[in-house]
């Protein structure tokens, strides 16, 4: 038995195990039957290793080169090294439709095993609606539409490989699999949601019980994203990170409806208020993730993501009209129950900077949504084909991002209920200051584009209102509890990791920001051909081109340009190439980039004499403050398993085991 | 609640103005002459890299080169000149997409070129999708 019948074999148990496990979920809800939980839990366990060996055996025949089955036949070939055939698993539709179902397997058996020890009857129901999902999916690659063990009748002696840009970076590892599980564990709040409202339990319990997965969710799509935008930045050879490319904002709307999902539970959870508008939130995530899954795989829009046309569009689109349809109904059938405790109060407390928050990232959501939706419908409507260029982005949403910003240094800092104007004082005085020396700095390193200064003040601020929260924080548990100050800077962290966290995550926001800013302000180009020995000078930078020379590698052939970059008190050897691949028509770009903390010197080899090798044509853009980008998506990665860690248990004083024994009796 | 009203109103008024501006039509260059699109305004132009057209100036070591060629769908040509580098994807006979804007003579400078990297070519619709960038 090959790989691949393996693979086929385990999808199709585990799709009967997950229609098995569906209908246990529904009956032990129902009746509240252990038997049949326990069926139902022993169903999502092996239902899971199935599809895991499923996945492992594309894995296995992507790198045995098994040109049998179609996919490995046009996503590999036999020069294409180790590490790229395997993580070919997501270079294309089926593949990633297998590692889709194999996360969403995994939470369904966490689920299964871990939540219905809690809260039995609520997380049974959560569990009924997760094995539904999962017998969507396991429908989806049973079948045709994106089958990933399809066969070939003859097996062709070579595969044409990935493509040319999925085969060039280590990235390609990352990226994919975080959106992914960012994506795919949105299903946890919103099977709980559902189950929540199925129910008719008004209560807070579905939120508590979700609270760690939709902030696990929200990092993974977070860090996904900042690694795709480096992907992008790395290999696509423009020296940008972020274009308004319909498939980025199909994954930055999920994340947007995210972010104030996390900030909006907060006020659930003090104040028993927004009850209706957390659900909604929560089902608009979900909903979100399979929009972008629908625009990314069912080739509607084009772009760099999108893969060939495939019959899984209308299914997809099918599967999110059904989920709009449902959690639509349910929160209407049930919204008489979830009555909020009150109004908000004052408008400057801290509820009502969350609520304002929520209203901007809502903003944010449908605008973006907007952009990206109206080429479709236009074109649905009138047949004209066109795009919404990037300016109406920038426009729209600098701004929202501006005010954000701006709240985001407001909000910790405001107590709940309303305060009062000494409170006012004291909590401000140092942040204003520390936002007009932010607006200074801009201005005397050049940063002179009016967002950018804003996003300096405004940064300059937010940091302020952390550090300040910090060493309040520090002094508080320094007196209580007599600790040094090192150890009350970590206990911080482990007392109070949601918080303290939280924190965090601002900050790497803030570090985003300012190399959004940064980069976007003072980016400089220049293109000159150059002779080998001949250079050009570029902000305080001088390129040389030494040497231009041909390379070959068995599954590809490159023409790589030798560059010394000095200057600034830097220097780099960097080797823009252009690649050709043997599936590919024509070559591709690989830019050389000289990383550094204040600038990136990016390197393209634009054109070159092909007969002579005499000159080259070479593309460089100096980009400062990009790297700060990454860095900051790590911080927010940081601050957010910081914020889910669980908080340290009270010690209990445990009994005796003969006295428990006695005072049962 | 009245001032997340007013933001709400502000940021709709904000999409609602930036909208239609930065709307970017893709066309034939036959729909573009039909349209009598006005000079200076943004549009992609998608067609065939006319056989004979592409030409650079001598190279130059001294600045950016220029570059010119026909796009075509067959019935009408439009002359497209620019700057920079091309891109190697780019070739005649083959699809291309490019972006900027008509001067009053009918010629179409172009601030990017977006060539159809297809693995299988097939000729692009009206205003066929680009497929990579080249630019910002």
């Amino acid at each position: 038995m090959s790989a691949g019948d393996l693979g086929a074999a385990a999808l199709r148990a585990a799709l009967f195990l997950s229609l098995w496990g569906t209908g246990a979920a529904i009956y032990a809800a129902w009746r509240r039957d252990a038997r049949a939980l326990s069926s139902a839990r022993v169903a999502a366990g092996i239902g899971f290793g199935l599809v895991v060996i499923a996945a492992f055996s594309m894995m296995f025949a992507l790198a045995t080169h098994d040109f049998s089955i179609l996919y490995v036949a046009e996503n590999n070939a036999r020069e294409t090294p180790t590490f790229y055939s395997i993580i070919s698993l997501w270079a294309a539709l089926e593949g990633s439709i297998l590692l889709w179902t194999a996360i969403l397997a995994g939470a369904t058996a966490f689920i299964a095993f871990r939540g219905t020890v809690a809260i039995p009857r609520l997380a049974t129901t959560a569990l009924a609606v997760m094995f539904a999902m999962l017998t969507f999916f396991l429908l989806l690659i049973t079948t045709p539409a994106a089958d990933p063990f399809a066969r070939l009748a003859v097996a062709p002696d070579n595969g044409s490989g990935p493509n040319a840009l999925l085969q060039n970076h280590p990235l390609m590892a990352l990226h994919p699999p975080l959106l992914y599980l960012g994506y795919v564990l949105t299903s946890v709040p919103f099977a709980y949601a559902i189950a929540s409202l199925i129910l008719g339990e008004g209560g807070d319990r579905w939120l508590v019980a979700t609270r760690r997965f939709a902030l696990i969710s929200w990092a993974l799509l977070g860090v996904g994203i900042v690694a795709g935008a480096w992907w992008s930045y790395a290999v696509l050879g423009w020296g940008g990170y972020w274009a308004w490319d319909p498939v980025e904002n199909a994954a930055i709307m999920p994340w947007l409806t995210s972010t104030a999902y996390l900030h909006s539970v907060m006020v659930e959870e003090k104040r028993s208020l927004l009850r209706t508008w957390n659900l909604a939130l929560v089902v608009a995530t979900f909903a979100l993730t399979i929009l972008g899954t629908f625009l990314t795989r069912s080739g509607v829009v084009n772009s760099v993501h999108s893969f060939s046309l495939s019959a899984i569009g209308p299914l997809l689109l099918g599967y999110l009209v059904a989920i709009l349809v449902l959690s639509v109904g349910l929160l209407l059938w049930r919204s008489a129950r979830l009555r909020d405790a009150g109004p908000i109060g004052a408008p400057l407390s801290r509820e009502a900077i969350f609520l304002f928050q929520n209203v901007l990232f809502m903003a944010a959501t449908l605008t973006v949504l907007l952009g990206t939706l109206y080429p479709l419908v236009a074109e649905a409507i009138s047949g004209a084909q066109l795009s919404i260029g990037g300016p109406y982005f920038d426009r729209v949403e600098i701004p929202v991002a501006l005010a954000l910003l701006f709240l985001m240094g407001v909000g910790p800092q405001l107590p709940w209920h309303g305060a009062s104007r000494a409170t006012l004082e004291r909590q401000f005085t140092a942040p204003i200051v520390a936002a007009a020396i932010g607006a200074v700095a801009a201005l005397v390193t050049g940063t002179t584009a009016l967002a950018a200064v804003l996003t300096y003040a405004l940064g300059a601020f937010v940091i302020a209102t952390v550090v300040q929260e910090f060493a309040r924080g520090v002094r508080a548990r320094r007196t209580l509890h007599g600790e040094g100050g090192l150890a009350a800077f970590s206990n911080l962290f482990r007392r109070n990791g949601r918080r303290y966290g939280g924190y965090v995550v601002h900050l790497g926001i803030v570090l985003v920001a300012l190399a959004v800013a940064t980069s976007q302000a003072r980016t400089v180009d220049a293109e000159r051909t150059l002779a080998p020995g001949d250079s050009l000078e570029i902000a305080g930078y001088t390129v040389r081109l030494d040497a231009l020379r041909p390379v070959s590698e068995p599954q590809r052939d490159s023409i790589v340009a030798d560059l010394a970059i000095t200057g600034n008190g830097a220097s780099a050897q960097l080797r823009p190439a252009l690649v050709q691949y043997p599936n590919s028509t024509a070559a591709v770009g690989s830019p050389g980039i000289g990383a550094g903390l204040r600038d990136d010197v990016y390197t393209i080899l634009a054109a070159y004499d092909q007969r002579t090798f005499s000159w080259a044509t070479i593309r460089t853009r100096v980009i400062p403050g990009v790297s700060w980008l990454w860095l900051g998506g790590a911080v927010v990665g940081i601050g957010a398993i910081i914020a889910a860690l669980p908080p340290p248990r009270r010690r209990v004083v445990r009994m005796p085991v003969a006295e428990v024994a006695v005072s049962a009796k | 609640m009245v001032a997340a009203l007013g933001a709400a109103v502000v940021i709709g008024t904000l999409a609602a103005t930036n909208l239609a501006p930065n709307t970017v039509y893709y066309l034939t260059p036959t729909e573009a002459r039909e349209r009598g699109v006005t000079a200076g305004r943004t549009v992609r132009l998608g067609g065939l890299v006319k056989t004979g057209s592409l030409s650079f100036q001598p190279i130059s070591f001294h600045g950016p080169n220029n570059f010119e060629f026909v796009i075509t769908d067959g019935t009408v040509d439009v002359r497209v000149l620019g700057q920079g580098a091309i891109p190697g994807l780019l070739r005649e006979g083959a699809g291309a997409v490019v972006e900027g804007s008509f001067a009053a003579d009918g010629t179409f400078t172009a601030t990017q070129v977006i060539a159809k990297h297809d693995e299988v070519y097939t000729a692009p619709k009206a205003g066929a999708t680009p497929a990579h960038r080249t630019a910002p």
